[in-house]
């Protein structure tokens, strides 16, 4: 056998044991498990199954872009119909079967209910579809992130755009009688107040109510500027507004994230013209510069993605940052490490998703703005700078 | 006291009424000839706006057209559950039959989140868009005109079910199942009847329920709140949930203007437990008497 022959079978030997021992590196590296309390069914289906593609998507480009710092990312959902007794069944079913560092919730009132499961297992970093005030107190609720602005934030952020408009103005809240529904409304009168704005109109409307002609009647007395719903994805708010234009009210409506998908709003159809709100994210046909995120979302779905995906999917990002901050600091991967994680992500660049970098604060990201729907567009466009609440 | 706006939520009230009334109607129907307690009258409801929908807004025909085909094809549907499943349920408890109507929900929910998504959708808007003023008072145009054809539905209704033979064939089997099968009715076809019509009264109060609220696979909650007026106003009681559909309406109403909208649901269920507490088989009920 000639020298040459022996370096080869050498060189090719050391090779594969070097793409072997890799491999198996590789391997060793534990994956890191997302559950998801999911509302794939029921009242939240709309938003459930985008929440549910946006994970999905997101999932798979940080594994196809080498995982988190080389674990596997893996999602674990169950559908939950939006219900509290089976978001904990489904949260008590994947951590039985996997060790779970990160999860996603479907509501305030499943967040608040494992909160202190959370605590006890200490194992985990759960974000979800709640921006409610609440969890944003890193004291009280230490292992919960919230994907964006409290509901507070963004009518401080509509709040903030009407004062710069229209100072003085007059604003009503219109909000469901839920507890996703009541949560700013404490907070926006605190706001109004501060910022000078008469909010003359709280209105409350019925879960499942359908006629909301009482409630326009109250409108049409107290005559306001403005007014901002919330707690609706769509109904009432067309039938709000198609009645108080046919009673010659020029008032203008806002709406906060769940009312700002924008083929929601353009269901509305020409009354839509005009509707404003509060929106985190970029929309999916945003066309920005140095966005490769949005880019590659709209390479991987040509169609029209909502903006429950684009939450889904930053929740994700999120997320693994966090998970990505402890493993480089060579920490075990626990809940309050995961805080740790998530408290280290500063300016962070989310490629597109949101239009500036990202900073933590508290338990939230609060950061927002306003769109306009136009008509003749049929899409929510920018109607002012992206705004971040100090 | 605003009297303008005072009488403003009245009308409102009746509005809504008009359309619990609408809905309770059907319940009670269903109730009166087969015993049966139709859980899933809502999700019925649902069904026919989406199907609706499907006419109007999917195959682009015209409303009109929409609106008899979506009445037709959910009393069709009535019928095969009927036939399918209700009548093989025959002879077996009140509350098997009670439980199957449920999962009967579910089942509907389900098909229309197959067929049309889970996204609330909207109506093609198909009614005057022009304000309503009676003397100086506000009436919003969808309500008044809802209010307007449940009115004409129930009352032509009320009059067939007096005068026509299949409606006397109905009361009499409501009346005495065992006495209208000796009377040679054809008992087993007045169910039948009785669940095509009925589905089809609930596929007309679905389709003026959504073009007001829109329309959401969820919108069969509507049909706990017909429950509640039904059992007010008597469950085998027809004018019963004609008089408690309005006055549920009415109570809602002003107690969601007067009191806040957090109040509406706790008037309305305030209403059932007195009228539960005074009167357990309803305003209007038959107070049946079981000697042991």
């Amino acid at each position: 056998m000639s020298i040459l022959k022996v370096a080869k079978r050498a060189t090719g030997a050391l090779l594969a044991a070097g793409l072997i021992t890799g491999a198996a590196q590789a391997s060793d590296k534990k994956d890191i498990v997302l559950g998801g309390s999911i509302p794939l069914t029921g009242v939240f289906a709309f938003a459930g199954v985008g929440i549910h593609a946006g994970i999905t998507d997101s999932v798979k480009i940080i594994n196809d872009a080498g995982g988190i710092e080389g674990h596997k990312l893996v999602y674990v959902p169950e559908d939950t119909a939006y219900k509290v007794d089976a978001s904990v069944a489904a949260y008590n079913k994947i951590t039985s079967q996997h060790d779970v560092n990160l999860y996603y919730g479907d509501s305030t009132a499943f967040s608040k209910t494992i909160s202190p499961e959370l605590d006890r297992s200490g194992k985990t970093l759960m974000t979800g579809a709640s921006f409610a005030s609440e969890l944003n107190d890193p004291e009280k609720y230490p292992n919960i992130f919230i994907p964006g602005p409290t509901y507070v934030d963004m009518v401080g952020i509509l709040m903030k755009h009407i004062a710069n408009e229209k100072p003085g103005a007059k604003v009503g809240l219109v909000h469901s009688e839920t507890e996703f529904g009541r949560d700013p409304v404490e907070g926006a009168k605190a706001t109004a107040k501060e910022l000078g704005l008469d909010l003359n109109l709280v209105i409350s409307t019925a879960p499942g109510g359908v006629d909301v002609s009482t409630e326009v009647l109250k409108m049409r007395r107290a005559r306001p500027d403005y007014v901002i719903f919330h707690g609706y994805v769509l109904s009432p708010i067309p039938e709000f507004i198609g009645q108080a234009r046919s009673m010659g009210l020029d008032t203008k409506f806002m709406g906060t994230f769940w009312s700002m998908d924008n083929q929601m709003v353009g269901k509305m159809g020409e009354i839509a013209d005009g509707f404003m709100g509060v929106m985190p994210y970029n929309y999916y046909y945003t066309e920005a510069e140095n966005a490769p995120m949005l880019e590659k979302i709209r390479s991987m779905r040509d169609t029209y993605q909502s903006n429950a995906y684009m939450q889904g999917f930053f929740s994700t990002i999120m997320m693994a940052e966090a998970a990505r901050n402890v493993i480089k600091a060579g920490k075990e991967l626990n809940g309050p490490n995961l805080h740790e994680g998530l408290e280290a992500i500063k300016d962070f660049d989310t490629g597109g998703l949101m239009g500036i970098p990202v900073t933590v604060k508290g338990n939230s990201v609060p950061i927002g703005r306003v769109y306009q729907y136009d008509l003749s567009k049929k899409q929510m466009v920018p109607s002012s700078d992206w705004i971040r609440l100090d | 006291m605003d009297w303008l706006f005072f009488s403003e939520i009245g009308l409102a009230g009746l509005g809504s009424g008009g359309l619990y009334a609408l809905t309770g109607l059907a319940l009670v129907l269903i109730y009166k000839a087969t015993r049966v307690v139709n859980m899933a009258i809502g999700e019925i409801l649902m069904l026919g706006a989406y199907v609706f929908m499907g006419f109007s807004a999917g195959l682009a025909l015209p409303i009109w057209a929409s609106i008899i085909l979506a009445i037709l094809v959910t009393g069709l549907v009535g019928g095969v559950v009927e036939r399918a499943i209700i009548r093989p349920m025959l002879g077996e408890s009140a509350i098997s039959i009670f439980m199957i109507t449920i999962g009967l929900g579910s089942v509907l929910i389900g098909v229309v989140e197959i067929i049309w998504g889970a996204n609330p959708q909207r109506l093609i808007e198909f009614m005057p868009k022009d304000p309503i003023f009676i003397l100086d008072a506000y009436l919003s145009p969808k309500v008044g005109y809802a209010f307007l054809i449940a009115a004409i539905v129930v009352g032509l209704f009320l009059i067939i079910f007096r005068t026509w033979r299949g409606g006397v064939a109905l009361r009499a089997t409501a009346g005495d199942q065992a006495a209208a099968y000796s009377m040679g009715i054809n008992v087993p076809k007045v169910f039948s009847s009785v669940w095509v019509l009925t589905s089809m009264i609930a596929a007309g109060a679905g389709i003026l329920v959504g073009s007001i609220g829109g329309i959401s696979p969820d919108m069969g909650v509507y049909g706990l709140s017909v429950l509640v007026v039904v059992i007010v106003g008597g469950l085998d009681s027809l004018l019963g949930a004609l008089i408690a559909g309005i006055l549920v309406g009415l109570i809602e109403t002003y107690a969601g203007a007067y009191l806040g909208g957090e109040f509406k649901m706790l008037a309305t269920f305030m209403l059932l437990v007195v009228v539960l507490v005074i009167r357990p088989y309803g305003l209007f009920g038959t107070h049946e008497i079981e000697r042991l």
